[in-house]
């Protein structure tokens, strides 16, 4: 730093050689050697060295706008999206599953519902393809995740292959609402092992993997913008000292007021510098709302669904199959306490601990799980108020749950089985489809911010440089002309 | 500035300007603590005192399938391993102070942990199971418990998940540890043994049998340090490794496989490290 500010200086300092590219050389007279001795070559000289600093922090900006153009891409237009397809695999993956197990509960007189299920099994398995499309084209450049992609392929086309017999055989012995012939039954576990035991956990571990790819990509990013931030800084005090320097110089060389240019070429450095630091200070702070308030949430909002979703499944198998009811009550508490967590060992002090959290949010929060977090991170208006209605429609599907087991214990089969098909679980899901969208509005919109703030900087950025450059050349094209 | 003088102060201020303009915007640093990643070696708690899973030997030896999978995935991490006896109750404090990197010692992810300690994993969801006679004919699953003899370890859980959970009219018998269990079950003081079903595994013998009826979930995660995401997501990199190679399978099958449980060669679903 000290050598740079001492060539503008009348010091005869060592000095590197101010480069002959960019010092620029208006007059056609052959140059003098050696030429800082003299005062017009220490005035070129002066002005090329602040060009050439006007050109780095140009280069710096770039470089550091770049990154933030880079990270919000990411998370917003590529890998973020992805991520969050990724999530909806586990989701229509379960969904088909739980499809099954309605299509095989609902029997012969289950017409309507039957023809309905079958209908979004095929949609899901739609949607489950094109997940995993977007799975594999995540898992680039990582062996392992592709390995799983491709396992979760194959395992896809078995578990396809198990249903089509289990809903073969279920055709072939009518029955009424409630569990099906025994070898269609027996096809179904295999399907729904191969689907709970092989498939969702890898589906699941994929979107957590896919969530590490973006955590990375935007810890590099954000951390590129804010170190480049730093750089901008420095490198416009560095263009502001050398421009000071060659000011003063000419003004003790040449007895003269202020050089007009060479001031206005300092206030359009000074300018670009603080609004270039103001610009990446906003990159990084949208990059950050739209990865922890909006991604973070739409993930976690995902998962919840997802979970929430095989949750209703595991209410249908467990009226399904009986021999493994208690296995199914058991996951179904497990995955309720992922969901929303109160401490409870068995699910009668479930449903009751649920009751007193529900009933005392807003006011506290008290559970953990996925709607912990979500209570934890209220930042976007409404939000408080959707997640209460989410957690309400939560307490009565857990209610109507309650039921069901004790229609099913009681005897009353197909009453359980209407019970377990009810609107309770469907209400449920909407208000927290419609939490995830406020969520991902906010994803959007700091997005959205931080594409606007980056925005017209391509072109403003090297317009301001060569502005400055020319201001400098202006300024002491004058005093170089008094030496010709 | 244009009233300076010397070039010294000038180039002063310049520098001035310029340690201000660093002081100003210096980079944070980062602020999240350390990552296991960054050692060379890790001190991993295990069970001394778990056939099968966690056993301390004669030499000072660890071995058990625990240990394997632990093995296995400080190999992964290019990083050596030291195994240290973590007692149960002290499994979240020893990961908080740092005394281990980490944990992998039949301990299961709850909600309740995940609030002071991180979970890597699960590496495998044991399932609550029971363990008879092999004579023993009349029980095919826990709800035949009803009206027999269960073992009650002190300080266990398990038998709650019978009792209290299933509401199975069961008779406890109570017993000081799984190992008392086992004997009284031969001796025919008790009739039945039921906790995960790995732990069953490891006290398996010809004349004992796993009914093969599991009622319930148990997550074995790696306990690491809360907030090291990097460290938790290298060790799920692991055990997911660990099954697509095989290895999972070996391991799994060369200490429970003469059990006769039926055991998942699948990668579980992790829990997920943010």
């Amino acid at each position: 730093m000290a050598v740079i500010t001492s060539t503008s200086g009348p010091a005869p300092a060592p000095i590197p050689p101010p480069g002959p590219v960019a010092a620029p050389t208006p007059a056609s007279s052959p140059q003098r050697t050696p030429r800082l001795r003299t005062v017009p070559g220490r005035i070129r000289a002066g002005a090329g060295v602040a060009v050439l600093a006007v050109g780095l922090l140009s280069a710096l900006m770039g470089v550091a706008l770049g990154h933030a153009g880079d990270g919000l891409r990411t998370i917003g237009h590529t890998a973020g999206p992805q991520v969050v397809a990724t999530a909806d695999l586990y989701y229509a993956l379960s969904d088909m599953d739980a499809q099954v197990a309605t299509v095989l509960l609902a029997g012969e007189e289950g017409g309507p519902s039957r023809k309905a299920a079958l209908d979004r099994y095929d949609q899901r398995r739609a949607q489950a393809d094109s997940a995993v499309l977007q799975a594999a084209d995540l898992a680039r450049g990582d062996p392992t995740g592709q390995a799983t992609v491709r396992a979760v392929l194959d395992g896809l086309g078995r578990y396809e292959r198990l249903v089509s017999r289990a809903l073969l055989l279920d055709e072939q012995s009518p029955h009424v609402p409630g569990p099906p012939s025994q070898p269609a039954l027996d096809a179904y576990r295999q399907a729904t092992d191969l689907m709970r035991l092989d498939l969702l956990p890898k589906a699941y571990n994929l979107t957590l993997d896919s969530g590490t790819v973006v955590r990375h990509a935007y810890a590099a990013e954000s951390s590129a913008v804010l170190v480049g931030r730093f750089w901008v800084a420095l490198g416009g005090a560095l263009a502001l000292a050398v421009l000071a320097a060659l000011q003063v110089f000419l003004a003790r060389r040449f007895r003269r007021a202020i050089n007009p240019a060479l001031l206005a070429a300092t206030i359009v450095v000074g300018v670009l510098t603080v609004a270039g630091v103001l610009v990446l200070q906003r990159a990084a702070d949208e990059l950050r709302v739209a990865k922890e308030d909006g991604f973070d949430s739409v993930l976690v909002l995902s998962r919840a669904r997802a979970i929430g979703n095989s949750l209703h499944g595991d209410e249908s198998r467990y009226l399904l199959d009986p021999q493994r009811a208690d296995t199914y009550e058991q996951v179904y508490l497990d995955k309720s306490q992922s969901v929303l967590y109160v401490p409870a060992g068995n699910l009668d002090k479930y449903y009751a601990a649920v009751d007193r959290a529900v009933a005392a949010f807003p006011g506290e929060a008290d559970f953990l799980g996925f709607y912990g977090s979500e209570a934890d991170r209220v930042t976007v208006p409404g939000q408080r108020e959707t997640l209460a209605k989410v957690l309400t429609h939560y307490q009565q599907f857990q209610h109507d749950d309650r039921r069901m087991r004790q229609l099913a214990t009681a005897g009353k089969k197909s009453d359980a089985v209407r019970q377990a098909m009810g609107a309770s679980f469907g209400a449920y899901d909407d208000t927290l489809v419609e939490l995830t969208a406020l969520r991902r509005q906010a994803f959007g919109a700091a997005v959205a911010a931080g594409n606007r703030a980056l925005d017209g900087w391509d072109l403003l950025l090297p317009g301001a440089a060569v502005v400055a450059g020319l201001l400098i050349l202006v300024g002491v094209r004058p005093r170089l002309a008094e030496y010709r | 500035m244009v009233t300076l003088t010397g070039t010294g102060r000038l180039r002063r201020a310049s520098a001035l300007v310029l340690l201000g303009a660093v002081a100003l915007f210096s980079v944070p640093a980062c602020a999240a603590g350390s990552s296991i990643l960054d050692k060379d070696s890790l001190v991993i708690g295990v069970k001394p005192d778990q056939p099968g899973l966690g056993m301390k030997d004669a030499d000072g030896e660890f071995t058990g399938f625990d240990v394997d999978v632990a093995a296995y995935i400080a190999r992964k991490l290019g990083k050596s391993a030291r195994f240290v006896a973590t007692p149960s109750s002290e499994r979240e404090k020893a990961l908080m102070e740092g005394s281990v990197d980490l944990v992998v010692a039949t301990y299961s992810i709850t909600p309740e942990r995940k609030t002071k300690v991180a979970f890597g994993g699960p590496y495998y969801v044991a399932h609550q199971d029971t363990l008879v006679r092999a004579g023993e004919s009349g029980i095919a699953g826990v709800r035949a418990l009803k009206g027999r003899k269960l073992c009650q370890v002190t300080g266990s859980n398990s038998w709650r998940r019978v009792k209290e959970e299933r509401k199975i009219a069961v008779e406890l018998v109570e017993a000081a540890s799984y190992s008392e269990c086992i004997s009284d079950l031969n001796a025919g003081k008790v009739d039945a043994v039921s906790t995960d079903d790995l732990i069953l595994a490891g006290f398996a013998t010809p004349d004992l049998k796993i009914v093969n009826a599991p009622f319930s979930d148990e997550r074995y995660g790696v306990g690491i340090q809360a907030g090291d995401l990097d460290g938790c997501e290298a060790v799920n990199k692991a055990i997911t490794e660990m099954y697509l190679d095989g290895t999972a399978k070996n391991l799994l099958q060369k200490w429970f496989a003469k059990s006769g449980l039926a055991l998942t060669f699948t990668v579980p679903q992790f829990e997920g490290c943010g």
